[in-house]
């Protein structure tokens, strides 16, 4: 069981936060397609308002069929709450945006997406937030780059695209030695592979767009709340323990407690900035959630089989992946194997590795992860293409890495596949050598 | 809002608006282990309705500070010296669970300030298992993870919310993991005086509304049956709720808490 549920994670997976609903008794959850709901009376409507009632107003700040996915996701977290957004980077602004304000300052792990690395380093500093980024497992590093104004840690649980586990415990304990909350980006991890809260950390980001949808179809993000962190003894964060004006002077700390963090970006960054999930989004999300647990064994067991047999592969220059020589700390937080995303070099640099991508007939060459079909890119001229060369460095970005995203096909194909891919790159190297 | 009682920093929410002991108040009792939060949209309801609400954390409760208090007794006195200090007359007392049995303790001693008591999900004796008090001072997780399991109905067990997206055994349980649920079962489960002064009130005609939970396993709906005939008054049963009932029907029981208030204020 989670700290949020007392049913055991597949079952939470299927069942919590819905039960068949009374007019029709629908097993699936229903898709509320609509933007409002019809109040019974003014009374009503003021009500909600107020937050004097649970319920639904308008579908940019809650609707059904995404509160179903909230309330699963919270509860196989074991959080307090949760609240979707349209994205995973949505759910990550959202985050920082209701922790800090203009002046404060977040700490961030070096080795993470690098969508993530240009919201800290250029978008949030239009705001004068600050981020400094460090060895995130160095926690001398990490203490020394905490600032009286610093709001946050922030990791991902296992770095994209590196794949660096973060060592959670020893974050959270010395973000939590000076009153700092711990973030997490779980998106690598799913909840199937490890519960971050359980680890020290305060509030964990998903893109669930990626293993928890597992079908590629449906962009979304989520943003769960840990419920532990004592906002009002840390004395950093007016933003939930000092009255919010735009909603009759409410103190978020004081009125929900643990859920404060999440009562916050509800009441403020769904109004205001709106990045809402659509509601068939959610529901083609709660699909795949349904069998995440499933499909991750999967995944999991693939992508081990893949290291072993790149390992074995002559055109092949390096293999990485979290389990491979396993720290202490990625055989603690990750017991079930440490995801299924590895990285590689194929002998001959970029130009090898273009020939192995460009090869391939089954895996696809595209931008994302997580999908239950196989996938690879060259993150260093697509998604950290954007990085300087100093920072491609300290993201562990080769010019040669593949990263690869193994799927659930059969292990055989996904090997027949990559074979072909390594002939291509060893006839790169052959021309190389005769020239 | 803070105010001192006995030299503590204790916490009052207020609904979200500034006390006004002018208004008539309505005092929010939490149950063992729980604080104000157990309130948070009937405690707004109210305070932006025409009345002021006065929902303390108990000592040593969450937000307030103190000494836990021992005993129901002892906690309906100090409710008295709260509502002195805050300088509050008149009040109707509501109380969930344990926070019920302080009602009926500090009802008596209220006299003439009580306007009417108000019991959710309760009765007039709680008696509490040995080994679970036992566990709440040994282990006070596993004891909130086993009352969490036990107080909250079907549908929360099964990830239901009435606020979207949020997770009240998750919540719950991380609110009691911190509080003195040990003190505060014992404390439950020695009081005995409760169905003499369900009696003694209803000899005194205090206006009383018993709202019962039909899932409740842990004060059974049978046992808020006999407080609301001792009361002298009909109970009110939400079905699809347990003993969670202010968290897990809020609505439902606020609408059953606001039309008995104001017929009283009537």
């Amino acid at each position: 069981m989670s700290k949020s549920s007392f049913l055991g994670a597949d079952t939470i997976a299927l069942h919590s936060g819905y039960q068949p609903e009374s007019d029709h008794g629908s097993r699936a959850v229903p898709i509320y397609q609509t933007t409002s709901y019809v109040f019974d009376s003014v009374d009503e409507a003021s009500a909600l308002f107020n937050v004097e009632q649970g319920g639904h107003i308008y579908s940019r700040i809650t609707n059904p069929t995404v509160a179903v996915l909230e309330q699963r996701l919270a509860a196989l977290e074991g959080g307090a709450g949760a609240i979707c957004t349209a994205s995973g980077m949505s759910a990550l602004f959202v985050s920082f945006f209701s922790l800090c304000s203009a002046g404060d300052h977040i700490v961030s792990a070096a080795q993470i997406y690098g969508s993530t690395v240009t919201l800290l380093k250029h978008t949030l500093k239009r705001f004068n937030i600050e981020c400094t980024f460090v060895d995130i497992n160095d926690q001398k590093a990490v203490a020394e780059a905490i600032q009286s104004n610093t709001k946050l840690v922030f990791c991902e649980s296992i770095g994209n695209p590196g794949l660096a586990v973060s060592n959670l415990p020893a974050i959270a304990k010395t973000a939590h030695a000076q009153g700092i909350p711990l973030v997490v980006d779980a998106t690598f991890a799913t909840p199937y592979l490890n519960n971050p809260i359980e680890h020290g950390a305060d509030v964990v980001v998903h893109s669930v767009t990626k293993w928890i949808g597992g079908h590629g179809v449906a962009v979304g993000g989520v943003v769960i709340d840990g419920g532990n962190f004592d906002w009002l003894k840390s004395g950093r964060f007016p933003t939930l323990t000092q009255p919010y004006e735009p909603f009759h002077g409410m103190n978020f700390w004081e009125e929900f407690g643990p859920a404060a963090l999440a009562m916050r970006i509800r009441c403020e960054s769904m109004r205001d900035i709106g990045a809402a999930m659509a509601p068939h989004n959610a529901f083609l999300l709660l699909q795949g959630l349904e069998t995440l647990n499933l499909r991750m064994q999967q995944h999991v067991s693939n992508a081990q089989a893949m290291v072993t047999w790149l390992q074995q592969q002559d055109a092949v220059a390096w293999v990485n992946h979290p389990d491979i020589n396993a720290n202490a700390h990625t055989k603690l937080l990750f017991p079930k194997g440490a995801g299924s995303m590895l990285t590689f070099g194929v002998k001959g640099g970029r130009n090898a590795g273009a020939a192995f991508i460009d090869a391939l007939q089954l895996s696809s060459n595209l931008a994302n992860v997580g999908d239950s079909r196989t996938l690879v890119l060259h993150p260093g001229s697509t998604t950290h293409s954007r990085l300087s060369e100093t920072d491609l460095v300290a993201a562990g970005i080769g010019a040669d890495l593949i990263r690869v995203s193994v799927g659930i096909e059969n292990l055989k194909d996904i090997q027949a596949d990559f074979s072909l891919g390594l002939r291509a790159a060893a006839k790169v190297v052959a021309h190389q050598a005769e020239a | 809002m803070y105010i001192q009682v006995d030299n503590a920093n204790t916490f009052i929410a207020t609904g979200g608006k500034p006390f006004d002991a002018k208004l008539p108040t309505v005092v929010l009792l939490h149950g063992s282990g729980t604080d104000h939060r157990g309130w948070a949209l009937q405690a707004r309801w109210f305070a932006f309705h025409g009345y002021s609400v006065f929902a303390p954390d108990f000592p040593a409760h969450s937000l307030s500070e103190g000494e836990a208090l021992t005993s129901i007794e002892l906690m309906a006195a100090w409710l008295l010296r709260a509502l002195d200090t805050a300088k509050v007359d008149k009040v109707h007392l509501v109380g969930h669970s344990q926070g019920f049995l302080v009602a009926l303790e500090a009802a008596i001693l209220l006299g003439d300030r009580l306007k009417s008591v108000t019991a959710l999900a309760t009765a007039s004796a709680i008696p509490v298992n040995a080994a679970l008090v036992e566990t709440a001072q040994t282990n006070p997780k596993t004891a909130a993870a086993m009352m969490l399991q036990w107080g909250f109905g079907n549908s929360h067990q099964h990830g239901a919310s009435a606020v979207p997206g949020m997770q009240p055994i998750g919540i719950g349980a991380r609110i009691m993991a911190n509080n003195p649920l040990a003190i505060d079962l014992a404390a439950c489960n020695a009081y005995t005086q409760g169905p003499q002064r369900a009696l003694q009130l209803a000899k005194l005609g205090c206006p009383s509304c018993v709202i019962l939970a039909g899932q409740d396993r842990m004060t059974p709906k049978r046992e808020g049956l006999k407080l609301a005939q001792a009361l002298n008054t009909p109970a009110q049963v939400v079905d699809e709720a347990g003993h969670m009932l202010p968290m897990e029907a809020p609505k439902e029981s606020l609408n059953l808490m606001k039309k008995f208030i104001q017929s009283v204020e009537k």
